[in-house]
């Protein structure tokens, strides 16, 4: 009598063990570091509801100058986010051409260009904001400046990726006739990649929209800070107005972004 | 009749002692027609790509029109490669720009100054793009964005691109691997008519025995990084063949010779 | 812009009378396109009205800044460790629960698998809007309601990790042909058995991918959190950066990079493992 027939050859079959093994072992000590257990958010779900439908509905908004403040903080939280965007995918732009062996005129200078990118992009945000805020002061300048290095990095190592994949044959057929580096850049590489340029541009302002949200919390204002200041307060309702508010902003960004991006690619 | 291009003793080493050219010592003369066939990993590709410096010899001496090219960088470089068209397996256009700008890219290695890098052509390439384009029968896809053609049309464009260089010496890396029976004939007649009229020497790049047969004035036979075979059509006979694929015939599909020309 | 003319010839001239060479059908949309993001920051900058000329003359302070972060001061470093070990385990058990639930919702949300229209725009509207807000605000609501630690940090990213693979996951499932989930279901199977049978499987390598990239990004979000106050590392680097321990701080900071650089070589290697 022979066993059960094996469905998986023996090597996968040994690879997904492996790797529910790895899964299950990090689950479990993650646990016990955290003693987080999933009972916990049932036993906790009827506070959570209480808290919920008391402290926080309904949403309420202020009336008045504080109205106006918040609308106020919203458009300095969108102009954060197009101001360090726009900003770093031009310097992005330039940079990443220096970013990949088959492209750049100093292909032992690549590493060096996503070796620096990938410093910058692995520190996250708002540690970037922390570092700045405690040199440069707090403000929105600063919040700016922390959302323009990750996404410059972010955006240098995207395009540097597109570039790589979208346009080594036509750099290869402009280096052939003997075009120089700069008619290779604006004759073969930036109409072969725009469309990647600008759907991974559009990609890093909705993460930005999010961002300088969060950036705003710990100091560089905008919209971010005003609902920080009401939850410290207590004021529960409000708060709850301004999340709903941040919410609607961000999926109207990513609607809009979405459109833009269909109509760009077409 | 007078020598064009001149490999000396040329080696290409990949990671160690990988040689995918082995001493490879050769001469081709203006106007003629040259197929390089061997099987794949026979050194064929780095053999084409060696001659314009897209790959670094590691020793040898390659020269064109007398001058060497390895030694060569930046401006001199680029003025050399100006010389050689090449014609690529996957067309590698700028797919979104419109076929004439394509074919005028063939020009840039003339242009200097914010005019190249602006890509503002002059009236006379311009026309002589057009004029290119209606000997290859695609006077009516000047507009056309380049994406929106077929294999063999993108192929055609490619090849414009690569005479509106005024090359004296065309490479065709298999030109005709990515195309379908009858495209690959229209390609082969273009690119043999386009060569003769002109008087420029071509150096193709074959999988099809037959094919190179037709066509070529002289073919040479790749195998590990040397040359086994390296005479005219008719001197290639099949015991020839069966070494240079290192297979018997009967293993070997030649493609049909019924000889579609 | 002016329509370019065709003459007989089958060419075009633009006003200057020289040939053009453009497209026939440009797509204008691109240029549009520019302008408006120009004029968008030319008046985002206005609008912040920031001093530049004063940020700019304090930039050497960063690199000051910087000079103090290098200096390493491993006096605190079991408790930096244990912050450390903290954020890792809060980032490994929000990316597993919710590639659970994101497993669940996906299935309901895809429209090619129970195909109730209803239900999956239902599914994926609300998780549209619990992904609209960002992170740090449920931390910060789980905080509320939860008290301090890991707990309200897990269950904070939790919601908009499963919102992420929900999105995600669905998308991967619609991608899968048709006809695949239609030849199974021609046999009789029930859908919930087609999903594990057939949708699963063959979106395998894109959940993977999808997970790896979330875990990166929820490591960075946890690392974060500590700064609105769900304790881990960004606790450290907050508080030790304001107390003006830059040497414990620069260790901290240091130990999120590493872990960050290491992750992202990882999953670059398992993709193309997979792949």
């Amino acid at each position: 009598m022979q066993g059960k027939i094996e469905l998986m050859g023996k090597r996968e079959k040994r690879m997904y063990l492996i790797f529910g093994a790895v899964i299950a072992a990090v689950w479990a000590v993650s646990t016990y570091v955290t003693e987080f257990s999933i009972l916990q958010l049932f036993t906790e779900a009827d506070t959570f509801w209480q808290f919920l439908t008391e402290d926080f509905l309904p949403p309420k908004l202020p009336g008045g100058s504080e109205l106006v403040n918040i609308v106020q903080s919203v458009i300095t939280t969108v102009a954060m986010a197009v101001a360090a965007t726009t900003v770093g995918g031009i310097l992005a732009f330039f940079v990443s051409l220096f970013g990949s062996e088959y492209i750049s005129p100093f292909p032992a200078f690549a590493k060096v260009v996503r070796g620096f990118a990938t410093f910058l992009r692995n520190i996250p945000a708002l540690v970037w904001a922390f570092i700045l805020f405690s040199s440069l002061g707090i403000g929105t300048g600063v919040a700016f400046a922390a959302l323009l290095i990750t996404s410059f990095a972010f955006m240098v190592r995207a395009f540097v990726e597109t570039m790589d994949e979208v346009s080594r044959d036509c750099v290869e057929s402009l280096l052939t006739v003997g075009a120089t580096f700069p008619q290779r850049v604006i004759n073969g590489i930036l109409p072969a990649c725009i469309n990647g340029f600008v759907s991974w541009f559009l990609y890093c302002f909705e993460v930005n929209i999010r961002a300088s949200t969060i950036v705003g919390m710990v100091g560089g204002g905008g919209i971010g800070l005003v609902l920080f200041s009401y939850l410290k307060s207590f004021k529960y309702n409000t708060a709850f107005g301004i999340i709903l508010i941040i919410a609607f902003m961000v999926i109207v960004v990513d609607l809009f972004t979405n459109r833009l991006r269909r109509e760009i690619t077409k | 009749m007078e020598c064009l291009l001149k490999f000396d003793k040329v080696v290409k080493c990949y990671s160690g002692d990988t040689r995918a050219l082995d001493n490879v010592s050769l001469e081709i003369n203006q106007g003629e027609f040259v197929s390089v066939i061997g099987p794949s990993g026979s050194g064929k590709s780095t053999f084409l790509r060696s001659i314009n410096k897209l790959i670094p010899l590691t020793e040898g001496e390659i020269y064109l029109d007398g001058e060497t090219i390895s030694d060569k960088k930046g401006r001199a470089l680029r003025l050399c490669r100006r010389k050689i068209g090449i014609v690529f397996q996957n067309y590698n256009l700028v797919y979104r720009l419109s076929v004439i700008q394509n074919v005028l890219h063939g020009r840039l290695g003339y242009m200097s100054g914010l005019k190249g890098i602006l890509g503002r052509y002059s009236e006379e390439d311009k026309h002589k793009a057009v004029e290119i384009l209606e000997e290859l029968g695609l006077e009516d896809f000047v507009y056309n964005r380049a994406s929106d053609l077929s294999g063999g049309q993108k192929q055609r464009v490619g090849i414009a691109r690569a005479i509106m260089q005024n090359p004296k010496l065309l490479l065709c890396d298999e030109p005709i691997a990515s195309l379908d029976p009858s495209s690959a004939k229209v390609i082969m007649d273009m690119l043999y008519d386009m060569i003769k009229r002109r008087n420029i020497a071509c150096i193709v790049n074959l999988h099809q025995v037959d094919v190179a047969k037709k066509y070529s004035t002289r073919i040479i036979g790749l195998s590990k990084g040397k040359i086994l075979f390296d005479g005219t059509p008719d001197e290639l006979d099949n015991a020839t063949i069966e070494k240079i694929y290192g297979r018997g015939l009967e293993d070997l599909m030649l493609g049909g010779s019924e000889g579609a020309r | 812009m002016p329509m370019p003319k065709q003459t007989a010839e089958g060419l075009r001239y633009n006003k200057k009378g020289k040939i053009s060479v453009c497209c026939k059908d440009k797509n204008m949309s691109l240029v549009y396109f520019f302008a408006g993001t120009a004029v968008c920051a030319v008046l985002s900058f206005a609008y912040l009205d920031v001093d530049w000329l004063k940020l700019l003359s304090r930039v050497p302070s960063v690199g000051e800044v910087f000079f103090k972060l290098a200096h390493f001061d491993f006096g605190m470093m079991d408790l930096v460790g244990e912050a450390f070990m903290e954020t890792v385990s809060i980032a490994v058990l929000s990316t597993i629960y919710s590639m659970v639930l994101g497993l669940f919702f996906g299935m309901i949300a895809a429209e090619n698998i129970f195909r109730i229209h209803i239900l999956s725009v239902t599914v994926k509207s609300f998780f549209t809007f619990l992904r609209a807000v960002p992170t740090p605000v449920w931390v910060l609501l789980m905080l509320v309601c939860m008290g301090f630690g890991p707990s309200a940090g897990i269950a904070g990213l939790c919601v908009h990790t499963t919102a992420f693979f929900t999105k995600s996951f669905s998308q991967s499932f619609e991608d899968i042909s048709t006809e695949t989930i239609e030849a199974l279901e021609v046999t009789g199977a029930s859908k919930v058995s087609v999903f594990t049978n057939a949708v699963l499987p063959a979106a395998f390598s894109q959940l993977i991918a999808w997970t790896g990239m979330r875990f990166e990004i929820n490591f960075s979000e946890c690392a974060i959190l500590g700064m609105v106050g769900a304790g881990g590392i960004g606790y450290v680097i907050s508080s030790n950066i304001q107390g003006y321990q830059y040497g414990v701080a620069g260790i901290a900071i240091f130990l999120v990079f590493v872990f960050a650089f290491f992750i992202e070589r990882l999953f670059v290697k398992i993709k193309s493992l997979i792949k």
